[in-house]
């Protein structure tokens, strides 16, 4: 049942997986154990599989109570074991540990860095939080409400922050998991009740579900016997994994704008469905993406920031799961130039689907992702996320260790398909804008429908009172 | 499994590292601090430059900040956009940031880059550029970050109302981002004035922590430092704040949903002796869910959704602060004798061992995490090198934590937490801004 890399001795630079041992305990789990010793730490990345793509479904437009995952995972630290919720977090804290427990979309995350003599504690905490967790009903209630004030200052503070959940929701709709919001709206977390989050749990967490990753500054024959005998006994999740679907690329262009009164800028987000974390050509699609907006002198923040001064900051992405996620460019602007830089946007897409890339720009990209790789894998607890995540996508070592020569080997050729088959076209992106919408209402509809929504509605999608406008004839 | 098995994990309470590290001043004065480290072929370089809103006046507030951003815009021998685009070519990302006191360069780039980026960093503070088309487009970029950091954040909207009231004499009450009027108006000499005077070589300190030499840096340094001619020494700041006698208040109303209230104290410089206990005070009260503040006002109270705080460290002394954010519809004269009480008991009774123990276990684990990636050791050395004036007191540090006594952060928290000598700023949002704009739909079902 388990596996010994050996330490290979890397070319110069690149970036090889350390020796690690991998079990897969009999009831599923699957514990791998990174020793490195630089500095009196130890850290763990615990992956609980399934995550917010498995809140319950219900039969209103929204599809699915979105934040149940996400209040159970807060809830896994607010009493555990035999220690309520201030003693858990004295326990933690006592020892200068953290915990941290973070919804991916596909997956609950759940970190932690303690001291080297605290191995132990930090085990038995952990093992506590997800075996014995004891979801009491006040503490629900006080996490809950608490988040949704926490949604409503992040609007006052922090809009831009929020423009990827109103954008996945209309990217993805609510017919697939990756539309709903990861941690809930305030309207979906005030629907959720005791009952949801005990079956969630029932459901949902179990040994078949669990990665566990402790890396650093370790007493290896002592953890795997703890482990083992934390987890070894856990049952299964209560219902099988659920397969999501591939996500429908958008076709044609339609505009949510968000009403922010008296909001300075106008804060944009313009996506299509891009692919998934096993796409082949992923080196390529970091080279590529590493020249449109991956990086300072990106063609994007070029455009938007380096040229015209429009811009703090201007940045695209692909986010990719096991199904695709979106490809999404982000900056925003003085309210006045939303035109000027949403055009500009427009035209850096078009102009890359159109011309490509060259020869001296895919090897300035090459060199920089290969000289920035090693910066993110230098601590035990960078090896504990990289290793969880090759687990969880069932990646192996080659995935890391190949990088430098995959990198290395990308074509034009190859450049071209990944622009053709994975960036969107111009034409075919839905639109967000954070904005006010007094003054950009008539610029929002040359970009296609527009729907407003004010940002004070307590969902992240227009409501029925939500109206759509046809777009402006090109001018 | 014996490949991988260990001994019993230790737990130093002092930090390696100190007999492999070097330093060397050049006969310009520019101080070089070379950590040498091989775990991954990459190195991080910071270039500290004493010069922050400190160094400003009224008019040309934001000044310090500008040229975090014009040093990237073209030299004598490179036009505007070439230092980004010759670093990324060859593996290297940069960013910098500005305080109140200092503007820090970094760059973090594989080892065979060393010698272009000592190049680089060499041309921009022997040769910067000052071309009047750049500077205007520069304005637009830091005048979107301000929209972004201010004009569109509650908190940091409130923030610098409260610290522009805080000081009636320092320059600590500039907003670092500068006045949205002074952005738009700082002139062709203001701008080499400041760079003659802030970006002398005797006025900067690299410190360089990767897979390098000693000798290979120091070699570098002499080849593309050295020879920048050393100025005079900028003038003192002088301004000492007056003694706060009794409590200030700002009001604020503003577009939005949840009020805020922030408490700024009039606290120590960074090189006071307090410095340990006052930064585990501000982690007995707001650090994690087991923190004074955090049990008693958000779990317990509920009075209060989030919270935090900070100290601001810096070379005079400046303010230590607590933010909150109440609940839609919390009425802050409600809330504020609730948190006073909190405080007041702080500083009455103190705090409890067990307290210290979490705060001084916490520090530890935050301390270690720097000291395990090239970019946290070299800003490390170079916060103890330019605020405590000694690179090596770093080694230190977990020793003078350990030594810290209840009495200690007891003492500071009575010396800090003084009503009479802090600002207190209200953010009330305006209700006249709330709820969907009716004009909206009407126009929609026209179009």
């Amino acid at each position: 049942m388990s596996t010994a890399y050996a330490l290979t001795h890397p070319a110069s630079g690149a970036v090889q997986v350390p020796p690690h041992e991998r079990i897969v305990l009999p009831n599923g789990a699957t514990l791998i154990v990174v020793p490195r010793r630089d500095v009196p730490l130890v850290a763990f990345q615990a992956v609980l599989r399934g995550g917010p793509v498995c809140d319950p479904l219900v039969a209103d437009e929204s599809g699915c109570l979105a934040g149940v995952a996400s209040l159970v995972a807060g809830l896994l630290e607010k009493g555990a074991g035999d220690r309520d919720a201030f003693a858990f977090a004295d326990a933690v804290e006592g020892a200068g540990g953290n915990f941290s427990v973070t919804p991916g979309s596909e997956a609950l995350s759940i970190s932690g860095q303690y001291l080297a003599r605290d191995q132990h504690l930090m085990i038995e905490l952990l093992a506590d939080a997800l075996l014995r967790p004891r979801f009491d009903a006040g503490e629900l209630e006080k996490l809950r409400a608490r988040r949704i004030e926490l949604i409503k200052a992040t609007k006052d503070s922090d809009p831009a922050d929020l423009i990827g959940i109103y954008g996945r929701a209309q990217l993805f709709g609510s017919q697939h998991p990756f539309g709903h919001p990861i941690g809930g709206s305030e309207a979906s977390l005030a629907a959720v009740t005791h009952e949801h989050v005990l079956t969630y749990y029932a459901d949902h967490f179990g040994a078949d579900r669990l990665i566990l990753v402790v890396a650093g500054d370790l007493d290896v024959p002592s953890l795997r016997r703890q482990v083992e005998d934390a987890f070894g006994g856990w049952r299964p999740a209560g219902v099988p994994l659920i397969r999501l679907m591939e996500p429908l690329r958008a076709q044609g262009r339609r505009v949510l704008l968000v009403d922010s009164p008296e909001s300075a800028q106008t804060y944009f987000w313009l996506a299509n469905v891009g692919v998934s974390k096993r796409y082949r050509q992923h080196a390529a699609l970091d080279l590529v993406n590493t020249l449109y907006g991956g990086r300072f002198t990106s063609m994007l923040n070029t455009e938007l920031r380096i040229k015209s001064g429009l811009s703090y900051s201007a940045r695209a992405g692909f986010s990719r799961g096991t199904v695709a996620g979106e490809f999404a460019i982000r900056s925003f602007t003085d309210t006045a130039n939303t035109r000027k830089a949403l055009d500009l946007s427009l035209d850096t897409l078009a102009r890359l689907k159109q011309d490509g890339v060259t020869n001296d720009m895919l090897d300035s990209a090459r060199a920089y992702v290969l000289g920035q790789y090693p910066l993110g894998f230098e601590t035990a607890a960078d090896w504990a996320g990289a290793l969880a995540e090759l687990e969880f996508y069932g990646l192996d070592a080659r995935y890391i260790d190949h990088y430098d020569a995959m990198l290395r080997a990308v074509s034009l050729q190859d450049a071209r398909l990944v622009i053709d088959d994975a960036f969107p076209h111009p034409d075919d992106l839905t639109v967000v804008l954070v904005g006010d919408a007094k003054k950009i209402r008539r610029v929002a509809r040359r970009y296609g429908p527009v729907t407003v929504m004010s940002i004070t509605q307590p969902e992240f999608v227009p409501g029925p009172r939500a109206r759509r406008s046809a777009p402006l004839p090109q001018q | 499994m014996n490949a991988i098995a260990s001994a019993t994990p230790s737990s130093p309470t002092t930090a390696p590292g100190r007999e492999i590290i070097r330093s060397l001043t050049l006969a310009n004065g520019l101080k070089i601090i070379v950590w040498p480290v091989r775990n991954i072929p990459n190195v991080a370089l910071y270039n500290w430059v004493r010069a922050g809103s400190r160094n400003e006046a009224p008019g040309i507030t934001g000044l310090a900040h500008f040229f975090e951003h014009m040093m990237f815009n073209g030299t004598a021998r490179r036009v505007a956009g070439d230092f980004d685009r010759l670093m990324e070519a060859r593996g290297g990302a940069n960013n910098a940031f500005t305080s109140d006191d200092v503007t820090v360069y970094q760059d973090w780039f594989p080892r065979d880059a060393l010698e272009l980026i000592f190049d680089l960093e060499a041309d921009r503070i022997a040769n910067l550029a000052f071309d009047p088309e750049v500077i205007e487009s520069e304005r637009g970029v830091v005048a979107s970050e301000r929209r972004l950091c201010v004009d569109d954040n509650n908190h940091g909207h409130l923030a610098e109302q409260v610290q522009a009231a805080a000081f009636l004499a320092h320059p600590y009450q500039f907003p670092t981002i500068g006045w949205p009027a002074d952005i738009q108006s700082w002139t062709l000499a203001d701008l080499q004035k400041f760079f003659r005077t802030y970006y002398a070589p005797n006025n900067q300190t690299f410190v360089v922590a990767g897979d390098v030499s000693p000798e290979e840096v120091f070699a570098l340094a002499r080849k593309y430092l050295e020879p920048i001619p050393r100025q005079a020494a900028p003038d003192p700041v002088r301004a000492r704040e007056p003694e706060q006698a009794a409590e200030r208040r700002v009001l604020v109303r503003r577009n939005g949903q949840t009020p805020l209230l922030q408490y700024a104290y009039k606290a120590p410089a960074a090189a006071d002796a307090r410095a340990p206990a006052l930064n585990l005070l501000i982690s007995i009260l707001v650090d994690g869910d087991a923190s004074r503040l955090y049990r008693e006002l958000v779990e317990n109270r509920k009075v209060i959704v989030d919270l935090g705080g900070h100290w601001h460290e810096g070379f005079d002394p400046a303010l230590f602060w607590l933010y909150f954010t109440l609940p839609e519809g919390g009425d802050p004269d409600l809330v504020q004798p609730i948190i006073d009480a909190e405080l007041a008991r702080v500083a009455r009774d103190g705090v409890t061992a067990e307290e210290l123990r979490r705060a001084k276990s916490m520090a530890a684990v935050a301390f270690w995490k720097k000291l395990s990636t090239i970019d946290g050791k070299a800003q490390l050395l170079g916060e103890y090198e330019i605020f405590h004036g000694d690179w090596a007191k770093l080694f230190s540090a977990p020793e003078e934590l350990e030594r810290v006594t209840a009495a200690d952060v007891n003492a500071v928290a009575r010396d800090v937490l003084a009503v009479n000598r802090r600002t207190v700023g209200v953010l009330i949002p305006d209700p006249q801004a709330e709820g969907e704009p009716a004009e909206d739909n009407a126009e929609l079902e026209e179009a």
